[in-house]
């Protein structure tokens, strides 16, 4: 019963502080709505396209592209606009193709392919555009070499060439993961429960500062002056954390998947995931609430922490890209779990028994946190 | 003007006792790009290795493992053989490749033939990159099998003389491609996420300026250190030039900090210092334009607090500080350039990989227009709530 007035006293003092309320509810929102839009398309490369003559191969060519499924076809005026946008990764590869195309004399004819230096999202691009063009490469090059063999012109052969190709069925390749065959979790879902991690910490770190306020303005000395015990004070205020961090996620989670049709995997999985992170995230503010000694610390190195952390344990690029010091880094902070409970629900389609291990893993991080936070609440309040 | 440099210098000295906005502008984006440029040391150079297994054991697929193992891609993959699939398949799950390669028992055949061929790549879901690298080799070599196919059943199809048809088959592979692909120069350099990350940080943390001016100004309010300040012979339009000057001063100190310290320590492109330089200047008028609205739209110190935090962090997202607005859709790129902070990204970015200097010229001035924009319509809030 204390624990409940403590808590709704503090959940009161949040819902009267309707900016600080518009920021709770506002900013997920903002967060789910651009992440959700962001990454709509992340199944296909971009690949931006020049045509320099207009003629009919290179009407039939970037047709040949438009009709890739991996490809989507951006056109571009001149090349300066292409390498610009190449830069600046808003394309994946790009494609010139220069009047030349249409001289019929030339034995080879030529358009280029440009992509990042050193990039390997570019190579993958690359071998995509090369893909979808490479049908017509072996008709022509087959027509070619026929009327090279046979007598005639290429022309004459392209008819017979297409059918050929047209006949032979293309090659199926397979992608498995983890034994069984499934396609690969693409940037959406991944993005989308990443920036959960990020920002539900985030938030419930930076939200520490009400403790900091509690402290400064003798809130829970008066409280001690009624007959309320300290642990009953502690509880209502973790539990009001909690509600907190929780109605975020819910907010993130209800969105993404009403309006962006967001996976999140096994439900039972992901609402034990969710509660988890929460009592993760709302421990660790309560750290911070300790931990600081002005409100301003609070917000100022909530953010901070949590984005550091955030970046360690994978929340803004997967873990796979960094050495293994930084992968064993990352599973220091509870960031880590949380985000490999996410690749398996998501990626593996795991089961709650599946992120058994990491949902204790992070049930103890939210232990410590809690722990280490009671007690220095506690010290304050008795001594 | 003496006493807006007055009140600014007392705001900065202010700023620099009170530990936790050195904390926010300075150590933050630092401590977070050494992470970063921790994280991503050695990493920026993919490398695959590959388990494979043939159970085809044909020609094809002993020129598609030959071409695995080529020269050409040691760079890029290392090559492991195993004896099956379930083979492959352990040596992907335990980690030990990074993807595998099954080529199934009839490949060859179907491959000469015209039959239809299968491969299969075995990916792990944190690898998702390695399998594609695989795939796309695989799907690059088969093209050419393809290609010579179709030369020499064109060639036999049109007349061409049966009798050689081994020595058909090697012209055809020799045969020059009707139409190539050639790989262009794009030059410059790749964006890498340091040099991505380190301005995109700098650029949120140092907007957590707006923020402790805007609640210092309503914290002073509360306390009647600006009605003090008002009892003096200053103009009251002084007091806010002040204030908003020592946002100005204080983006500019952090930002430069951050992107000298990023590229001598961390590796960060930035580009070119002028460039730079007047980018950053851009995005201090913005900080301080920002301040000024926040002022005119709250009347107390949480007010200016939550508002400000909305701004900041939405700024931030919309602009590409924390999700990458190249690869985002058309709408999300228009809208970064909405904001100031989106600008001063897409601009060092620009910069950073290979753009020329004066390139910075209409980002500078876009964000200019918008930070004028911006302090028009505080200008006009702060006097509509005066009047009432």
């Amino acid at each position: 019963m204390i624990v409940a007035t403590v808590a709704a006293t503090t959940l009161r003092r949040v819902a009267r502080d309707r900016t600080g309320l518009f920021f709770m509810v506002l900013l997920p929102l903002l967060i789910i709505v651009l992440v959700g839009s962001s990454v709509s398309e992340a199944d296909r490369v971009a690949v931006g396209v020049v045509d320099e003559g207009g003629g009919p191969l290179a009407t039939e060519l970037v047709d040949d592209l438009r009709q890739a499924d991996s490809i989507e076809v951006r056109t571009f005026d001149d090349e300066d606009a292409l390498r610009l946008a190449l830069r600046r990764s808003e394309l994946m590869a790009g494609v010139v193709i220069p009047a030349s195309v249409e001289d019929e004399a030339a034995a080879t004819r030529t358009v280029t392919v440009l992509s990042p230096p050193a990039s390997t999202t570019g190579l993958a691009a690359e071998q995509a555009v090369r893909a979808a063009l490479g049908r017509r490469a072996v008709v022509m090059t087959a027509a070619a070499f026929a009327a090279d063999e046979a007598g005639g012109e290429p022309a004459d052969h392209l008819a017979v060439a297409a059918a050929l190709a047209e006949e032979a069925p293309p090659l199926q390749v397979r992608t498995s993961v983890g034994g069984e065959s499934r396609t690969l979790p693409l940037g959406f879902s991944y993005s989308s429960s990443t920036m959960l991690v990020l920002f539900v910490f985030v938030n419930a770190v930076a939200g520490g500062a009400t403790i900091v306020q509690n402290r400064q303005l003798g809130l829970y000395e008066r409280m001690l002056a009624a007959p309320v015990s300290a642990g009953g004070v502690i509880a209502g205020e973790t539990a009001s954390y909690l509600l907190l961090a929780l109605l975020q996620s819910l907010v993130i989670v209800g969105i993404g998947a009403v309006l962006f049709q967001v996976s999140w995997g096994d439900p039972l999985a992901a609402a034990a995931l969710v509660v988890v992170w929460a009592a993760v995230g709302a421990s660790a503010g309560m750290l911070a609430g300790t931990l600081a000694r002005t409100p301003d610390q609070a917000t100022s190195i909530g953010p901070m922490v949590g984005i550091a952390f955030g970046m360690l344990g994978g929340c803004m690029w997967p873990l796979e890209i960094v050495p293994p010091i930084m992968q064993t880094i990352g599973h220091l902070v509870p960031h880590g779990w949380a985000v490999d409970a996410w690749i398996e629900l998501l990626s593996h389609d795991g089961g709650i028994g599946d992120v058994a291990r990491h949902l204790a893993v992070l049930a103890g991080f939210a232990a410590v946190f809690g722990v280490v936070a009671g007690a220095r609440l506690r010290r304050r309040l008795v001594a | 003007m003496g006493a807006v440099l007055l009140i600014a210098a007392k705001d900065l000295r202010q700023r620099l006792r009170d530990r936790s906005a050195l904390v926010l502008c300075i150590v933050a984006p630092l401590a977070i790009s050494f992470l970063m440029s921790s994280a991503f040391a050695g990493a920026e150079d993919l490398h695959v290795t590959v388990v494979v297994a043939d159970e085809d054991g044909g020609e094809v697929a002993a020129a598609l493992v030959a071409v695995l193992g080529s020269d050409e891609l040691a760079d890029l993959l290392t090559v492991e053989e195993a004896t099956d699939r379930s083979a492959a398949a352990a040596a992907v799950d335990d980690g030990d490749a990074d993807a595998g390669l099954v080529i199934p028992f009839g490949f060859s055949e179907a491959a000469t033939g015209g039959g239809a061929a299968e491969l299969e790549v075995l990916a792990r879901s944190d690898r998702s990159l390695s399998a594609s690298v695989v795939r796309s080799i695989a799907e690059g070599f088969y093209a050419e099998v393809e290609a010579t196919r179709t030369a020499v059943g064109t060639a036999l199809a049109v007349g061409a003389p049966l009798e050689d048809l081994e020595g058909l088959a090697a012209r055809a592979r020799a045969a020059p491609d009707a139409l190539a692909v050639a790989a262009g120069e794009l030059g410059g350099r790749e964006l890498d996420l340091i040099s991505y990350y380190a301005p995109g940080m700098a650029i949120f943390f140092a907007l957590f300026a707006v923020g402790f001016t805007a609640r210092s100004w309503w914290l002073e309010a509360a306390q009647g250190t600006l009605d003090r300040m008002r009892a003096a012979p200053i103009d009251p339009r002084a007091v806010l030039a002040g204030k908003v000057l020592s946002v100005f001063v204080y983006t500019v100190a952090s930002l430069g900090t951050v992107a000298a310290a990023t590229s001598f320590a961390f590796g960060a492109h930035w580009g070119p210092a002028p460039a730079v330089a007047a980018i950053v200047v851009a995005m201090a008028v913005a900080g301080t334009a920002l301040t000024a609205l926040v002022i005119a739209l709250t009347r107390t110190e949480q007010q200016a607090d939550g508002l400000a935090s909305l701004l900041t962090f939405a700024l931030a997202l919309l602009g590409g500080s924390f999700i990458f607005v190249g690869t985002a859709p058309a709408l999300l790129r228009r809208l970064a350039v909405a904001t100031p902070n989106g600008w001063a990204l897409r601009a060092i970015t620009d910069l950073s990989t290979g753009a020329p200097a004066s390139t910075a010229v209409t980002p500078v001035l876009a964000i200019l227009a918008q930070s004028a924009a911006i302090a028009i319509a505080a200008a006009a809030i702060a006097r509509r709530r005066a009047e009432t």
